[in-house]
């Protein structure tokens, strides 16, 4: 009752759902950001980073934990603690033979081909983890916010990924609770971010070397419509790989030096990854950096200076990968270099000296940086959520499909039916038929990629076409049309044309999560996960508790004389016992605290509706109380 | 074009949607790339008024601005994909004259693939220069002239093209069969230039 009557007062304690997020789902950490005071803001919980590391622990008993707190367990709990889970959305085993080479997990694959991480003998899709990762970056951002953040989200993937990994990432949103308004690629989040639509025209190229994916896109920006041209990309290169050239070496030495057994260990191997990660941070800002391996335990004391000049040549191959993509987009775009208005870098690995220097020298022009790398994505998102919501209309996005889409045919070739860098939404129809008298289905595979056999590229999904009226063989003329839509997710219908039958042709995919999966995987989220649930309830009544103690707060002065002794002391005690309830993580004291902080607020509240009623009569508007 | 608004009874200058009151207009049959963009039908185009045109239309009808009704987003999904395919053929002139001949009445490419004589000869040619670079896997002078070569002879394969569309021929008009041998010719060279220009990015990559 209190809560509400405080309302009266102009405070939005339960405020309506309005705005939208924008988050940056990264490979190596997240974040979130929202359009407020007429620009977009990174979401920050004062005192803290506002990047949530996207890497998720799971203690043998209790809650997951994500973030900060699970990246601590990295080196004591290895098996336990998984990374880089962007780079598992939307594959299979065989796609990721090369990340799981280096990392420490147990996987299996599902039946229709997906990949499980499996901790403590529980398997969990990527798509799990990074809803959990979702989950701690829109709670992070209600705490940033006061209140319950939006739950309409706008989320970024690299500009390369293919259909199944935006399903992938579209499914997570909804398994994590939100509402995915757009899925947009991040280099053009990124060029929004940058306001670059103030200016007249101009040509574009954003450079986003992430920390497991590479990404370069070429846009053209012409009265607010910022139209990608084209895009090219890896969505095996970034950070990591750094990391591992560091690795690699590393390895080498250490071997040497105390034998490969050391090196076996898991725990040992994590602590080498972020003593490497370490190091080529350092080179970042400084000449020569130290690689340090201690780990007392094992014996092992190690350290090894690297200079810039060494750190360069190991990762030159990979700067290079970086600028055949370049070249790639450009003739895709047919726009030489010279054409280029303006280049913008982002992505926590631009900042490494190597990169800039030899994007500077390729399109001849000093790149931007004056946004922050690592945030610059998520506020283009929050740009793009405000668009979406209807608060901004001068600005357009027209992006492109980034792989061609095609259809494999009957000798294992691929007849393109959709070409790379179209603009979406895009479509097409391709006419099938039958082979033999009174067929009633007919499968197809497609496929995505650039390559001319069908076993080359990426399968999307065998459809199976059922329902065909008995025909003679070759009569039955199914057009099976091919949507892309603008979060460049595929959807697929038929209809056969002779007989009209449109309605009863059933289009099955095999592949990625079905509809029912995910609503599956959502309800067991909330049967078994039950501390989970309680993590989040925890973290929504501190939120609570937080918004009503201010509000109190502030009246509370000003209302003092006109309280009785009695009812201050309660609402006071009662105010201390909710704040110091909800720092700590008890879901059911927490309750119990609000419960009763809200019972001893309500003399306060009778008083100030009291106090509004009073001046109301005497002609003065509520804002003046 | 005598279509009208179905919400405020304006002239449609557009099929997708209305320029006066910016109501999204009912998904009809898909018409010719150039009404589908509000022009008319001919070779010659301004690379900047169909590229304006693109912008002010998706204005009206991106999903971005349609996505508070389910139904209403369907239906500007459909037609902001009408727009970017009418505008990916208009802005390939190879592509917009491939339309032309069929909107005219003339052969496509799968009933006719004659090419003309003389460009026969010079295919026998290039083929074997082309087997050459496939071998070679790596780019050199003479590729780059070759590449040159093929470039200058598909701008004047395309002049030809336009000098037999501008103005344009009357329905089903035997010229019609000389633009397509001719654009048939087009698309070898694009092939050859496609393959060529792969080469090139994958020896700089080396």
């Amino acid at each position: 009752m209190g809560y509400i009557e405080l309302n009266v007062l102009n405070q939005p304690v339960a405020p309506r759902q309005q705005g939208a997020l924008g988050i940056d789902l990264g490979t190596t950490h997240s974040l979130a950001a929202i359009w407020k005071d007429g620009r977009p803001q990174v979401l920050r919980v004062e005192g803290e980073s506002a990047l949530v590391p996207s890497v998720v622990h799971f203690p043998r008993e209790g809650a997951p934990v994500v973030g900060q707190a699970a990246r601590e367990q990295a080196i004591a709990a290895p098996r336990d603690t998984l990374f880089s889970i962007k780079r598992f959305m939307g594959r299979g085993l065989k796609d990721v033979a090369q990340e799981l080479a280096t990392l420490p997990y147990a996987a299996t694959e599902t039946a229709t081909g997906l990949i499980q991480l499996e901790v403590h003998g529980r398997k969990y899709t990527p798509e799990q983890l990074s809803a959990l990762v979702l989950r701690k970056v829109h709670e992070t951002a209600s705490r940033a916010l006061g209140e319950t953040a939006p739950t309409r989200v706008v989320v970024t993937v690299p500009a390369y990924f293919d259909d199944t990994q935006r399903q992938a990432t579209r499914d997570a949103a909804r398994l994590a609770g939100l509402e995915v308004l757009r899925i947009v690629n991040e280099p053009t989040a990124a060029s929004l971010a940058y306001g670059l639509d103030q200016r007249d025209k101009g040509a574009v190229v954003v450079y986003d070397l992430g920390g497991g994916t590479f990404d370069v896109t070429v846009l053209s920006i012409e009265e607010g419509v910022f139209r990608v041209l084209s895009t090219a990309g890896d969505t095996h290169l970034g950070g990591d790989d750094f990391d591992a050239a560091l690795v690699a070496l590393a390895r080498a030495e250490i071997a040497a030096a105390h034998g490969a057994e050391v090196l076996e260990d898991a725990g040992c191997q994590q602590a080498l990854r972020l003593a490497c990660e370490r190091c080529k941070i350092e080179l970042s800002s400084a000449p020569r950096a130290e690689i340090h391996l201690v780990l007392p335990e094992r014996r092992v004391a190690w350290r090894r200076e690297v200079s810039r000049e060494e750190f360069e040549a190991l990762v030159a191959p990979l700067v290079e990968r970086t600028m055949a993509a370049c070249r790639q987009a450009l003739s895709d775009a047919k726009l030489p270099p010279e054409r280029i208005d303006e280049v913008v870098l982002v992505g926590g690995s631009s900042r490494i000296p190597v990169v800039r220097a030899r994007v500077e020298a390729f399109f001849g022009r000093k790149p931007h940086t004056e946004l922050n790398p690592d945030e610059v994505v998520a506020l283009g998102a929050a740009v793009q959520a405000h668009i979406l919501v209807g608060g901004k209309r001068d600005v357009l996005l027209l992006d492109v499909t980034p792989l061609s889409l095609g259809v494999e045919t009957m000798g294992g070739a691929v007849s393109k039916i959709i070409q790379r860098n179209s603009t979406v939404p895009c479509s097409a129809t391709e006419g099938f038929t039958t082979y033999a008298d009174d067929q009633t289905g007919i499968d197809f595979h497609i496929v995505q990629g650039e390559r001319e056999l069908a076993s080359d590229c990426r399968s999307l999904g065998r459809f199976k076409l059922r329902g065909i009226p008995p025909m003679p063989a070759g009569m039955a003329k199914v057009g099976v049309r091919f949507h892309i839509d603008a979060d460049g997710v595929l959807t697929v219908t038929a209809k056969e044309e002779r007989s009209g039958a449109s309605a009863s042709i059933d289009v099955q995919p095999m592949h990625g999560l079905t509809d029912a999966e995910v609503e599956g995987m959502l309800a067991s989220s909330f049967e078994h996960a039950k501390d989970d649930f309680e993590a989040r309830r925890a973290a929504d009544l501190a939120t609570e508790i937080g918004t009503m103690a201010r509000a109190v707060e502030k009246n509370l002065n000003a209302a003092r004389a006109g309280l009785d002794k009695e009812s201050l002391l309660d609402l006071e005690e009662a105010l201390a016992r909710a704040k110091a309830a909800a720092l700590g993580a008890d879901a059911r004291a927490m309750q119990k605290a609000r419960d009763e902080f809200e019972r001893a607020s309500l003399p306060l509240a009778a008083l100030l509706m009291n106090n509004v009623a009073q001046k109301a009569l005497m002609g003065r508007s509520l804002d003046e109380v | 074009m005598g279509a009208r608004c179905t919400t405020c009874g304006a002239a449609l200058e557009l099929p997708c949607a209305c320029t006066a009151c910016g109501a999204l207009q009912p998904l009809a049959a898909e018409r010719d790339p150039w009404a589908e963009l509000g022009f008319q039908p001919r070779i010659d185009m301004d690379e900047a008024a169909l590229r304006k045109r693109l912008l002010s239309a998706s204005r009206l009808v991106h999903p971005d601005f349609h996505g508070a009704d389910e139904s209403m987003r369907a239906l500007a999904e459909a037609h902001s994909a009408r727009l970017n395919r009418a505008h990916a053929v208009l802005a390939d002139e190879a592509r917009r004259a491939d339309a032309l001949v069929g909107l005219l009445g003339g052969p496509d490419e799968s009933s006719s693939r004659e090419m003309p004589r003389e460009f026969l000869l010079e295919v026998l040619e290039w083929n074997e220069a082309l087997e050459e670079a496939r071998a070679a896997r790596a780019w050199s002078g003479r590729i780059a002239l070759l590449r040159d070569e093929l470039a200058a002879r598909r701008g004047a394969e395309l002049a030809a093209v336009r000098g037999l569309l501008d103005p344009a021929p009357a329905h089903g008009d035997a010229r019609l069969q000389h633009v397509r041998s001719r654009l048939n010719a087009v698309r070898y060279l694009d092939r050859a230039l496609g393959e060529l220009e792969a080469l090139r990015l994958s020896a700089t990559r080396a």
